[in-house]
């Protein structure tokens, strides 16, 4: 210890001595100077480190990632709509995009004006955009352009060159017959999304999975490694739709319509056991193939989205009510002689004069005083069970979206006149589909079925995804009564019936019309010359097939729905059995009507 | 026989944080190059280790000899390290554009590392044995320059290796201000220099290489050609940003193997580093370096002589010119010149220089105590 401090002291005094140490000893400001400077270079490249690694970070690791990962989604094949028979309805087409690298362009102008003259874009905004995405590589101009225009513009980029601008071809939507069944399929949007119909309903089953490719490279565009995402076609549906029938349904109503000068008309076919929809359409109707260029009002789907008051066709679910609930037996009389009966305070007439009417004849005459003695005989609150049984205010549950429940009030909600318009089909709202389904439930002895349009889901490979089999809503009537409406039915149809122009050679028809006021909601009153006239039953009466209803909306002129739905119902019967070569009930005239279709 | 004493002064924590940057330098490049496509792993890091070994070898047989041994012989020193860089220039081989390998056999070397010490050597033998009182005069700077400053520069400038040649005009700036010079020829120098920037600026534009010129181009604006020029930087600012706070963790680094940032296990270790350790890591990376270069000038403050003091002065300048340049390169503040990152780069001539930059640290502060010899 002593030692070392003695030599330490004589070490002091060595350097002290030493002449070569003398200019350091001025150097204690430099060494300040040194250490000042290295401090601050460390502190600028601590505060850069900050800058980099943190404050940036996120956007640096984003461009990191972006120089080494390639990412490509490929769109999967949307899955076919089939009619019952295989036929198609939607499929899909190649189609040519116009896309154009921005980066690229030097004179927008120019390029603008020349491709505005050939597509529909006006060529100032199309320029802004442009200038707007200066920087972009990539931005579609137009997209799943006719042929027509991509040869055009093929001519001018084969002169201009394709640095730019080129085309790439896109899965389209193409439903290859038209106007057929538009209602029922709907459409798509661009990016091949359904929007409407069965495309929106069943779009998770259509759009398939895009298969997804993610590439990782090195600086050399070497392949370093790939996930692949597989991706898998849309399933296939198959409609219960018979894609023949739907053409005769549609060719019947444009008929009728030329004819009658209506506003709108629905025509929906039913499997009356099953509760399959053998066809549906509207008028009036549009192209999905070009739907944006079709107004709200044409797309609608009124089968189903739509409510009107049902009328006189609503006497029948009065009638199967009554005699299931035994308050009449189809032989009793009811005294119409006055025309007119007041309930409530209110006036209710029949359009024609008769005296004393059986009941059956009530409801083959469409009796509106003798209905409304039915209804009252039968009490409020039966009736309104019967209605809500046979599927009124309620959806039916068909796989089509935005279906309405319809409007039907309560009893404890009824005024004084509620039970006597109810029995004439009055203060209720319904879809031409719940009042058709009503029907096949007295078709078909009681059961009520819930209509369906996909039968089966199938996977691209082929395999059933999904098979959808007929659905019981419930049972209504007893087969006793049902076929006792039948009857009644029947005589619709028969001289001294309200629709006789539904008689069909060979098979009976089983049916009931309709002649509603339309109710003008801005006047809270009946109008007097706006109607909706309709037809709905079912062929062979005793041995159903086929039930259908047609519903006039507002037509011009006559607008009795004996007048203007019946012949178009009677026609469409004759067509669809002619096409289903179903075999008639009476003998004699068979040959002749075989002859007449094929 | 080495004496006791020595054994005791020896400054064992220079030595242990230059190998451990060493080690991280070598755990660094085999990340760098580790394939990616095929499964040979290059064998960089392991002819890094070979130099590693060689350079401790060095470096304990040059502390082993007093540093004023080294002092007596400068000048043969020095005219040993020309006779090495004209024999570059005659049959030196060529890479990369320039020639600044001589070949010897299974390895080649870099003749210009080594003499930036040689040069620091000579210079620091010849300011201590002027003995300048009042500072240096105008006399002898030119001196100094014509006998030691002008033909290595020049010499170097032909290979060409504007680099080097800066760096070792820098070195002799500091080691010319640390000695001490009259304030009147700062001065002078000074105010001839802001005359004459505007010519000599553009004198010394139109000498740059092209390639020099668009580097400094790509560093004012690096975006200007993200693909061409700018990309170094740009690369290099990625792979040290993506890092983050704790990195992406060792062997998880992209940019490196994926070969997006060019000289990665050379001149761009460092980011290659940072991306896999992030900005904790790098934070630890910065304190060691701090700690040998606080070192290094305390060292040069405790020397015994100026000879020594001069000396120590020089290398750590040299040292830590290298890794502010180096750092400041990869975080896009500074020109990209190709300084290599001392101690952790691949590359044997330039570690083997920094050993022996460092051995010259620790041989003047294990003699610093005059009394024992």
């Amino acid at each position: 210890m002593r030692r070392r401090k003695i030599e330490r002291v004589e070490m002091r005094k060595l350097w002290d001595e030493d002449p070569v140490r003398i200019p350091l000893q001025k150097s204690r400001k430099r060494a300040l100077v040194l250490v000042t400077v290295i401090l601050f270079c460390f502190a600028v490249i601590g505060w850069r480190l900050i800058d980099l690694m943190i404050l940036d970070h996120d956007k640096l690791t984003d461009r990191a990632s972006q120089q080494y990962i390639r990412e490509k989604t490929i769109a999967p094949q949307r899955g076919i709509i089939w009619d019952r028979k295989m036929r198609q309805m939607a499929a899909n087409i190649e189609s040519d995009s116009l896309y154009a690298v921005p980066s690229k362009i030097e004179d927008t102008r120019t390029l603008t004006k020349k491709l505005a003259r050939l597509t529909k874009i006006s060529s100032k905004k199309f320029n802004m955009d442009l200038l707007k995405k200066k920087n972009k590589d990539f931005i579609w101009i137009d997209r799943k352009m006719d042929l027509e225009t991509v040869r055009e513009i093929r001519k001018l980029l084969d002169k201009m060159g394709y640095d730019s601008v080129g085309f790439i071809p896109e899965s389209k939507r193409f439903y290859p017959k038209g106007r057929t069944a538009s209602h029922i399929l709907g459409f798509t949007n661009i990016d091949n999304k359904g929007i409407s119909g069965l495309e929106l309903k069943y779009n998770t089953y259509l759009k398939g999975k895009a298969r997804y490719v993610s590439v990782g490279t090195d600086a050399r565009g070497n392949r370093l490694s790939s996930n692949i995402k597989e991706g898998f076609s849309g399933n296939n549906l198959v409609l219960t739709i018979d894609e023949g029938i739907q053409y005769i349904v549609e060719k019947e109503l444009d008929n009728a319509m030329d004819e009658s000068k209506a506003k709108a008309a629905v025509a929906i076919m039913m499997d009356p056991m099953t509760g399959e929809i053998l066809a549906m359409a509207n008028r009036p109707t549009y192209d999905p193939n070009t739907a944006g260029k079709f107004r709200d009002y044409m797309r609608r789907n009124r089968a189903i989205t739509d409510l009107y008051e049902p009328g006189s066709t609503l006497k029948t679910i009065l009638a199967a009510a009554a005699l299931e609930e035994g308050v009449v037996d189809l032989n009793d009389e009811f005294d119409v002689s006055d025309g007119f009966i007041v309930v409530g305070g209110k006036r209710i007439r029949d359009t024609h004069k008769n005296k004393i009417l059986t009941f059956q004849e009530v409801i083959q005459r469409s009796s509106n005083v003798g209905a409304v003695y039915v209804g009252m005989r039968l009490g409020g609150e039966n009736y309104y069970r019967y209605i809500k049984k046979f599927g009124f205010g309620r959806k039916t549950g068909i796989d089509y979206p935005g279906e309405v429940k319809g409007i039907l009030r309560k009893p404890e909600n009824w005024s004084g006149t509620s039970l006597a318009a109810l029995s004439i089909g009055q203060e209720i709202g319904v879809t031409p589909l719940q009042l058709l389904r009503a029907y096949a439930a007295i078709a078909n002895g009681g059961a009520l079925m819930k209509p369906y349009i996909v039968s089966d889901i199938i996977s691209s490979s082929g395999s059933i995804v999904k098979r959808v089999s007929p659905e019981l809503s419930g049972r209504v009537i007893s087969s006793r009564t049902a076929k006792k409406v039948t009857d009644i039915l029947k005589t619709v149809v028969e001289e001294g019936g309200t629709a006789t122009r539904a008689y069909i050679d060979g098979n009976l028809v089983a049916g009931k019309t309709g002649t509603a006021q339309i109710y003008d909601q801005k006047t809270k009153r009946y109008s007097r010359d706006r109607f909706v006239g309709s037809f709905v039953g079912f062929v062979p009466a005793d041995h159903p097939k086929i039930a259908l209803i047609v519903v006039i909306y507002e037509p011009r002129g006559v607008s009795y729905g004996g007048v203007v739905a019946a012949p178009v119902f009677k026609k469409i019967i004759e067509q669809t059995f002619a096409y289903l070569d179903v075999p008639m009930e009476r003998d004699e005239n068979r040959i002749v009507l075989v002859n007449r279709f094929r | 026989m080495i004496d006791r004493r020595l054994v005791d002064n020896f400054d064992w924590g220079i030595l242990l944080v230059a190998v451990a940057l060493s080690l991280i330098g070598v755990l660094t490049i085999y990340s760098a190059t580790r394939p990616v496509l095929d499964a040979v792993q290059k064998t960089f890091f392991m002819r890094q280790l070979y130099w590693i070994a060689l350079s401790l070898i060095i470096f304990f047989i040059v502390v082993s000899i007093d540093y004023r041994w080294f002092m007596k012989f400068a000048n043969v020193i020095f005219l040993l390290g020309i006779i090495l860089l004209v024999i570059v220039l005659v049959i030196g081989r060529k890479g990369m554009g320039a020639q600044r390998w001589i070949p010897l056999g299974f390895l080649s070397f870099q003749p210009s590392e080594f003499f930036k010490i040689f040069f620091i050597i000579a210079i620091s033998r010849y300011l201590s044995f002027i003995k300048p009182e009042e500072g240096l005069g105008f006399k002898d700077l030119v001196k100094i320059i014509v006998f030691f400053l002008a033909v290595p520069v020049m010499l170097i400038l032909k290979q060409p290796d504007l680099g080097t040649a800066l760096i070792l005009f820098f070195i002799f700036i500091a080691m010319i201000l640390a000695a001490g010079i009259r304030k009147k020829i700062i001065l002078t120098v000074v105010i001839v220099a802001l005359v004459a920037l505007p010519f000599a600026g553009k004198v010394m534009w139109d000498g740059l290489k092209d390639y020099q010129k668009m580097r400094i181009i790509a560093f004012i604006d690096p975006q200007a050609d993200t693909q061409g020029v700018g990309y170094h930087i740009n690369q290099s600012k990625i792979t040290v940003g993506s890092g983050g706070f704790l990195g992406k963790g060792y062997m998880q680094g992209t940019q490196g193997p994926y070969r997006f940032l060019p000289e990665n296990h050379t001149d761009f270790i460092f980011s290659i580093f940072a991306e896999e350790w992030g900005f904790a890591g790098s934070l630890v990376l910065f304190a060691m370096y701090l700690f040998i270069i606080w070192r290094g000038f305390d060292t040069a403050g405790k020397a015994r002589d100026m000879e020594g003091c001069l000396l120590v002065l020089g290398v750590t300048f040299m040292f830590s010119l290298y890794f502010f340049i180096n750092i400041g390169m990869t975080l896009g503040m500074v020109p990209v010149v190709g300084v290599p990152l001392p101690l952790m780069s691949y590359g044997g001539t330039a570690l083997l220089s920094n050993f022996l930059a460092l051995s010259m640290i620790e041989n003047v502060r294990m003699r610093r105590f005059a009394l024992y010899y």
